[in-house]
């Protein structure tokens, strides 16, 4: 059961303001209780296998030099800085 | 002129000069307006583009090298990036974002002489598939616009349907090119994760996703295929596909080949008039020779509940980056604190976003990952080794798209455990990596149903080639808007 408090902690987490818990709490739980599902799928000795990729062909770690001031595409700068509000103390 | 023609038709005739690049486009264009607003499609329309197809014609006429598009209008769904233009992904966070650079598949289609007509509609950053959760505004099915037309690249198949241009590019997390596909009656293609650069595609669960056309005929997604796919320097998962020629064979037919018929994606819910079309095309494909027999796969049963499990960790860590600082709309810093800011500013997220956001942050969490996420990432491991048995007996997989008709807007808004479902024959493709394919098949009652067919990983050849003698044994009618 997913309670109020969790989707407000995870909310909180996420960083995402949400007007109306309850109607979250409904629909994530829906959600949640249908992912239960996956208890019975019986994969628990399963592993978990990642597709290998070759770090051998990533780009090149260089400077790409672009025609723009790329900067000048945020809504907030100031300078060469991006702007944003105070951290708490 | 004639705006129903395929994309190879297009190019046949602007280059022996029986049509002109701007005289197709200029009708495009007039075709957009008379028919978008009762649609919804475009996000937004290239308005350069007569001027661009103009040019292409001047290099026809004085015999200089020419792309092979000649000008082809295609639409790009709105989280594709065309540098210079407004990419939105049909959210008010990025309702004035406009990209600095080219995604890769733009930059291959700009080589080729592509004309990008215009950018659009689709669910909010891609989740949902009916296109109901763009921030602008539903499209409409063009069959009957009281009934959703697919999503998430539901503007895709409508701008296709439509005949708004003559190819579109969507993505593909879940079926999001293949559902909207079936229900709009265009070809949709998911082609092996891997084979087309995700380089400009704005991230939604970058695992499983990928870039695929929609195109009238399974030909002319070969056609799209050649130009886009292959290495990406800028995407390290992409593969080698050493330029493989999809159009070439494509009429080699499927005689002698094996197809499974998966039991679990044709079961319970599967809407009457679905199975009909499904056993018509297995007839159909065993006329043509081919061997068809059914295949259990235990895991599909899972597949849902492990796709949304793990795309909305995926989404959660991807859509964090959107803290309206660096990117976002007009929202002033005054009076708040860092935090409070971006929360506040995320609020814009609309609610299937803000939802599956919020999933993004349970699931993987300490705490509930073991019964979740790595529970799905057991699944998509076990599927695989289901899915790649399978293709030691067949060459191919076939099940219906979806294994319902579209359905009317508004019906399963507020329910999104039966839009779960309508995913439930698509996802294995996209969780186990393997190219797939939506083949526009019957109409019943005036609604498309889509046939699916999948094959092994990097087999996207031979894929098209029984998609395409498929496609071969039907004469389908026409959006008559």
């Amino acid at each position: 059961m997913v309670t109020e408090e969790e989707i407000e902690q995870v909310s909180k987490l996420m960083r995402i303001d949400i007007d109306d818990h309850k109607e979250f709490v409904e629909k994530v739980h829906s959600m949640i209780d249908y992912f239960d599902i996956l208890d019975s799928a019986g994969v628990e000795s399963e592993e978990i296998s990642m597709p290998e990729i070759s770090i051998l062909n990533l780009r090149k770690d260089e400077y790409i030099p672009f025609d723009d001031k790329l900067i000048e595409k945020l809504n907030h700068y100031k300078g060469t800085y991006v702007r944003a509000p105070k951290m708490s103390s | 002129m004639n705006l129903k023609i395929s994309a190879l038709d297009y190019v046949q005739e602007v280059k022996t000069g029986n049509i002109s690049a701007e005289d197709f486009v200029a009708k495009t264009l007039e075709r957009i307006k008379n028919v978008d607003d009762a649609l919804h499609a475009f996000l937004s329309v290239n308005e350069d583009a007569i001027t661009q197809a103009r040019e292409i014609d001047k290099k026809v006429k004085s015999g200089k090298k020419v792309g092979d598009c000649f000008g082809m209008p295609i639409s790009i769904k709105d989280n594709i990036c065309i540098k210079d233009s407004k990419t939105t992904c049909a959210s008010k966070m990025l309702e004035n974002f406009v990209a600095p650079y080219d995604a890769t598949v733009i930059t291959k289609l700009k080589q080729q002489d592509a004309i990008f007509i215009g950018k659009v509609n689709m669910d909010e950053f891609a989740m949902g598939l009916t296109t109901e959760f763009s921030a602008f505004g539903p499209s409409k099915n063009p069959w009957n616009t009281d009934y959703v037309p697919g999503g998430s690249s539901g503007g895709s198949a409508v701008s296709v349907s439509a005949f708004e241009c003559i190819a579109s590019l969507g993505s593909d997390t879940g079926g999001s090119v293949r559902n909207p596909a079936s229900f709009c009656s265009t070809v949709g293609y998911k082609p092996t994760y891997g084979l087309i650069s995700r380089f400009g595609l704005i991230s939604y669960a970058n695992s499983i996703e990928q870039i695929g056309p929609l195109t009238r005929t399974v030909k002319d997604s070969a056609f799209m295929l050649n130009m886009i796919s292959g290495i990406d320097p800028n995407d390290n998962t992409t593969i080698d596909n050493k330029n493989e020629d999809y159009l070439s064979g494509i009429d080699s037919g499927i005689e002698g080949k094996k197809i499974g018929i998966i039991k679990e994606m044709m079961g319970d819910g599967i809407d009457p008039a679905v199975l009909t079309a499904t056993k018509d095309a297995i007839s159909k494909l065993e006329s043509l020779g081919a061997i068809c027999e059914e295949i259990s796969l235990d895991m599909v049963k899972y597949s849902v509940a492990a796709y949304y499990t793990i795309t909305a960790t995926e989404a959660g860590s991807n859509l964090a980056r959107y803290d309206n600082l660096r990117y976002g709309y007009d929202f002033s810093l005054e009076g708040y604190e860092f935090n409070s800011y971006i929360s506040k500013a995320r609020r814009n997220f609309g609610p299937e976003v803000t939802r599956r956001i919020i999933l993004g942050g349970f699931v993987p969490s300490a705490g509930h990952a073991g019964k979740y996420f790595l529970k799905a990432l057991k699944v998509k491991s076990k599927l695989t080794k289901e899915i790649n048995e399978a293709f030691k007996k067949f060459d191919l997989l076939l099940s219906p798209t979806v294994p319902i008709l579209p359905f009317k807007l508004g019906e399963k808004i507020d329910d999104p455990i039966s839009l779960f479902l309508v995913d439930i024959n698509t996802v294995t493709a996209n969780l186990t990596g393997k190219p797939a394919i939506s083949i526009p098949f019957a109409n019943s009652n005036g609604l498309p149903i889509g046939i699916q067919l999948m094959a092994n990983s990097y087999q996207d050849k031979h894929l098209l080639q029984a998609a395409h003698a498929l496609e071969q044994t039907v004469s389908l009618p026409e959006v008559s808007l």
